[in-house]
């Protein structure tokens, strides 16, 4: 079952199904869903970062107008462990009474030491975040290669400097939460979650309330973001359902601005002192690095630096690691977008710029010479790893974004960004991410007597376009347009399928997707063969037709199905089970390399235009070349890196949350002064797909937003020759790295 | 937000009666771009509202000889948008085109503008301490402080001025027509409306909590004028710092007269700049004054812990705003 070798629509440009819904509003979300005498809930959350809670009084709130129920999450003598940590839900009949009841509940806390900073974390002697141990310390996976003492001796050049970035929020623009409602006898229960894992939401809920398979339904039309913050129905979620079950009422609980940045998920911060050396050829021979970072009161070690330095690791043989996780008094972080990859891209990338100065070279050439090798082993083993043919990847994308931006032109050396105040700069950097997909990813396609044609899986589109991909792959097989496909996704009922994180879904769902198409189509041609008297393989598919060889007719689709002599003919298709993967090499072969596979890279450059006057950075224009094997919808592919990069420049310049020391609070939980960029801040992004068919399906989810924040911070180098340290590189930044300089430090 | 009685009168001197004399119990609604957010916060919560928006005659611009009138009704979109104005005074109508987004400016008003109240977050957190809302330390002044006050001496509250409008309309001497109970009825010079807060009966201007601006006069004098924001981005952004400036003359070399520098979030008021105005004035507008103005004015600064920079953005919108209003060629925009 391989990809048909001569493609129509897979690889071209297709809009998206679904974009006039979401333009006019017609698409509902569930944040839109309003089901007859619905409840509205709200989380009754801790303001403290640290405290117990002493009592509990809700005699108040249950005499308020409205008032319906309320769940206990937490009882008096527990801990709260950051501010927006939850403590009971209540339930109301309209929104404002709600506001009422929750005012309402009096509750005393006896507050308690907190740390929200790193440095405060890392100094506190004592456990302020109820973790293990007795501080806010994990030490975790320290690494040396053998003898790395004499690492750094006899080369040219070293740099050593202090990089990071801070904590950031997903800032869903659709907030976490779902809509609950369970059926008249109480057995069942539907929920309208926004989630980016449809089945595992459902499941979830089947668990804490000990339910059988099948009697909780998650549906999920459309989904506005989750960035790897929505695996699951979360406490608010439990607490809806629950709600809901209390009151035998439909109950609404999503999370308002201020909670889906306080406690809808944070990204690790990262910050490190790294140490770089390279002979005078531009060999990087040694990378040493001790950092530190949070993931809020995560208990185990939720940011990693394993993968340090990152992209170059296999090219430089002297790697030493040390690295120790703050816990703070914030909420648990939660994987984002490529996790861990974005903040180990800054701490390598950035170091690598700085060498290539003090060695007074070309930083592409520099990155030229240091690119990780190609595995041979791996490139024996399969052909078309990613692993096994890395440098010539990055090789021939280096060699398309050189042309593309005009790099030998527009680069100069560091500082050099002209003469005016306004500088201008270039940076680049690399990335890598996995984006294999796996199963179970059950789909069905249906072909029906009156010429309709139905996809169906549980998977999820979180935005992604993976609606419009189903459709594509189904159209492909049988020769219609994919506006021909009515897709149906995001319904639990619909069975298994994988949670779209790690970018997964496109390689996960395209080979189930491919064989449903091809099996329907199969099983219609043979049940047609017998309407019309020949041998099945005298029936093909072309473009809108079924041609029947033996007289060389035509039929037009429609007609075709019309001939059939039941209702409908449908097609199964998911991956063979782990156990037969396991059990089969040439079946492993088949889907893991040929119909998806994974490993990807890319590269990616940013112009900035600096005033170093005021600070104030503009991303002027932006480039950006990616692989992902074979590439389903070139338009949304496009789109993907498109917004990696948008969300990319976003942690590179504006957003990061603001703590207060003194109360533990998030100062910024908003869109006002947790900044993000509009329209009229975005560069000009040219995209290029580099396009390998051969090797199969790769996700690209995540990929496009690594090397961006990196890519900025070395153009912002490049522009006035000074190092702005720590992302974002707000304007107080970059003047205090302007003044440093100035001052002769730097 | 905590329930309240709206109230839609259709003339001012029924909105004024509706309103307590207190502050706290009653607040006047225009657009609703500030209030409403500080209500569903909590930070204000009136038990009366009381609209403008059913009062007639105070979304009128009218355009005279000696002088310019503006209703307060006015809204921010339509201010950015009208010709006459953005000729005579670009000061203003620059900067309420660069106001929050599309949004915010079809809403909001002149009247809301210039009575809004101060971001910052701790005020309107109502779990943080703040002395406007009663609390007994600012805490500002220890804790997170990058946008706050660099104009410190003095004052126990740093809230940062946050109406660029304001400073436009201080530089070109314009003054507010306020109502009062009774049909009490007085005229305010902008550059005196102003008053520095420290405590929760107190608001950032000097209204009474029953009087309300029905509109403000604006003489023309023709006086060369102009604003600059230092923007981290363009989209639904503050400025980080902004100024506005107007003078006599001063153009093609002539020497300026009269100079007026205003500045919006340095201090816990407009502040205007007088140093500053006094290093140019007399003087032809070149680079080399507009530089010097603009270190003239960061005098005096008194950076919180985090906002040192917030000085040097000073001399720099001081300057580009003089340069701008003289005519000269817009270095920055390479
Ligand atoms: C993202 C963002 C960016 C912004 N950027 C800027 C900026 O760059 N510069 C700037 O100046 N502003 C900025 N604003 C603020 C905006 O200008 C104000 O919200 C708006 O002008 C308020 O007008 P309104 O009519 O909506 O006031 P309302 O919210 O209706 O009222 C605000 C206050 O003024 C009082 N009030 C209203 N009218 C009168 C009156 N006639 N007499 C007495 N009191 C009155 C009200 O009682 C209330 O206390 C920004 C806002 C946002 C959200």
């Amino acid at each position: 079952m391989p990809w048909p070798t001569t493609r129509r629509l897979i690889g071209t440009k297709i809009q998206r199904l679904d974009g006039v819904e979401k333009a006019t509003g017609r698409a509902k979300y569930a944040f839109d869903i309003k089901r007859p005498r619905m409840l509205f809930a709200k989380v009754i959350r801790s303001p403290h970062a640290h405290a117990t809670i002493k009592s509990i009084d809700t005699a108040a709130a249950e005499k308020v107008a409205g008032y319906r129920a309320l769940y206990q999450i937490k009882k008096a003598g527990a801990s709260v462990f950051f501010a927006g940590d939850e403590i009971l839900a209540i339930a109301a009949d309209t929104e404002e009474h709600l506001e009422d009841c929750v005012r309402a509940v009096r509750i005393e806390y006896t507050v308690q030491p907190h740390a929200v900073r790193e440095d405060d974390a890392l100094r506190s002697k004592t456990n302020t975040t109820g973790g293990p141990g007795g501080n806010n310390i994990n030490a975790a996976g320290d690494f040396s290669t053998d003898n790395f003492e004499n690492a750094f001796n006899g080369l040219a050049a070293t740099h050593q400097a202090d990089y990071g970035v801070g904590v950031i929020s997903h800032q869903c623009l659709e907030s976490h939460g779902l809509v609950a409602e369970w059926d008249a006898k109480q057995e069942n229960l539907t929920v309208w979650a926004s989630t980016q894992a449809v089945p595992n939401t459902a499941e979830g809920l089947r668990v804490h309330f000990k339910l059988k398979p099948g009697q909780v339904k998650c549906i999920t039309n459309y989904m506005g973001g989750g960035f790897g913050s929505k695996f699951g129905p979360d406490i608010q979620g439990i607490a809806a359902a629950e709600l809901a079950r209390t009151t035998r009422q439909a109950v609404k609980l999503m999370l308002d601005r201020a909670e889906e940045v306080t406690v809808g998920g944070i990204r690790p911060s990262a910050y490190g002192n790294v140490k770089i050396g390279a002979t005078k050829e531009g060999q990087i021979r040694a990378y040493e690095v001790e950092c530190h970072g949070t993931g809020g009161i995560s208990r185990g070690a939720t940011v990693s630096f394993a993968i340090l330095p990152y992209v170059y690791g296999p090219a430089i043989p002297n790697i030493k690691r040390r690295h120790r996780v703050a816990r703070t008094n914030i909420q648990i972080a939660r994987a984002m977008r490529a996790p861990n990859h974005p903040q180990n891209s800054i701490l390598t990338e950035l170091a690598i710029d700085d060498l290539a100065a003090r060695l007074n070279i070309n930083p592409m050439t520099l990155r030229l010479a240091n690119l990780p090798p190609n595995d041979q082993a791996e490139a024996q083993a399969n052909p078309r790893t990613f692993v096994g043919q890395r440098a010539t990847i990055y090789r021939t994308e280096i060699e398309i974004i050189r042309k593309m931006c005009g790099w030998d032109r527009a680069w100069h050396a560091p500082g050099q960004g002209g003469k005016g105040v306004v500088k201008t700069g270039l940076g680049m950097a690399l990335h890598t991410w996995g984006g294999g997909g796996r199963g179970p990813n059950p789909t069905r396609v249906t072909i029906n007597q009156n010429g309709t044609v139905v996809a169906q899986s549980s998977s999820q589109d979180l935005g992604t376009a993976q609606r419009t991909v189903t459709a594509i792959i189904v159209a492909e097989i049988l020769g219609l347009q994919p506006t021909d496909i009515t897709v149906n996704l995001g319904d639990s009922s619909f069975g298994p399928s994988t949670p779209s994180g790690g970018s997964t879904t496109c390689p996960g769902t395209s080979p189930a997707i491919l064989k449903a198409a091809e099996t329907a189509r199969d099983a219609f041609l043979t049940s047609l063969a017998g309407r019309l008297n020949v041998q099945r393989n005298q029936l093909s598919i072309a473009p809108g037709v079924v041609v029947n060889m033996a007289n060389n007719q035509r039929i037009p689709f429609r007609q075709a199905c019309g001939m059939l002599n039941v209702a409908s003919i449908q097609g199964n298709g998911d991956w063979p089970t782990q156990k037969e993967l396991q059990g089969n090499a040439k079946l492993r072969e088949e889907w893991t390399t040929r119909l998806s596979n994974q490993g990807v890279g890319g590269v990616q450059i940013a112009e900035v235009k600096v005033d170093t006057e005021t600070g104030v950075v503009k991303c002027s224009r932006f480039w950006a070349v990616q692989d992902c094997g074979l590439i389903i919808n070139k338009l949304a592919c496009e789109s993907q890196v498109a917004g990696g990069v948008i969300m990319g420049l976003n942690y590179a310049l504006y957003e990061e949350c603001i703590y207060d020391r003194a109360t533990g609070r998030q100062v910024n939980p908003n869109m006002e002064f947790y900044k993000l960029a509009g329209i009229a801040d975005m560069p000009s992004i040219k995209v290029h797909m580099h396009d390998m068919p051969e090797r199969g399906v790769i996700g690209i989810g995540e990929p496009p937003t690594i090397a961006t924040a990196a890519a900025v911070g070395n153009a912002i180098f490049n522009a006035t020759g000074v190092r702005v340290p720590i992302a974002p590189y707000t304007p107080e930044r970059v003047l205090a790295a302007l003044a440093n300089r100035r001052a002769g430090n730097g | 937000m905590k329930n309240f009685t709206y109230y839609r009168p259709t003339t001012a001197e029924q909105a004024v009666a509706l309103l307590e004399a207190r502050f706290g119990n009653t607040e006047m609604l225009a657009g609703g771009t500030d209030l409403l957010s500080l209500q569903k916060d909590y930070i204000a919560q009136p038990a009366r509202v009381v609209s403008l928006n059913g009062i007639a005659g105070l979304n009128t611009i009218t355009i005279g000889q000696r002088s310019v009138t503006i209703g307060a009704g006015v809204t921010l979109a339509a201010i950015a948008g009208h010709v006459q104005l953005s000729r005579l005074f670009p000061a203003l109508a620059s900067a309420a085109g660069e106001i929050g987004g599309p949004q915010i400016r079809n809403m909001g008003t002149l009247g809301g503008n210039l009575c809004q109240r101060n971001r910052c977050w701790y005020f309107r957190d109502e779990h943080s301490p703040c002395l406007l809302r009663g609390g007994n330390r600012c805490s500002a002044i220890e804790g997170e402080n990058k946008y706050h006050a660099i104009f410190t001496a003095n004052h126990r509250c740093v809230i940062a001025s946050p109406s660029t409008l304001a400073t436009g309309l201080i530089a070109l001497g314009a003054s507010a027509e306020i109502l009062g109970p009774q049909n009490r009825r007085r005229t305010v010079e902008l550059a005196k409306f102003y008053r520095a807060p420290a405590a929760a009966n107190e608001r950032e201007h000097t209204l009474a909590a029953n009087e309300l601006i029905t509109s403000v006069t604006i003489p023309v004098r023709g006086l060369t004028n102009a604003a600059y924001e230092v923007r981290q981005k363009q989209s639904s952004d503050w400025p980080i710092v902004q100024c506005a400036v107007a003078f006599s003359a001063g153009r093609n070399g002539e020497k300026a007269t009269g100079v007026r520098i205003v500045l919006s979030h340095v201090a816990p008021t407009p502040m205007i700049a007088e140093a500053a105005g006094r290093a140019v004035e007399n003087r032809a507008i070149t680079a080399v004054a507009a530089t010097a103005a603009g270190r003239a004015a960061a005098e005096g600064a008194k950076p919180l812990s985090q906002n040192g920079y917030k000085v040097r953005l000073v001399e720099v919108a001081v300057k580009r705003a003089l340069m701008i209003a003289a005519g000269l060629p817009r270095y920055w925009e390479a």
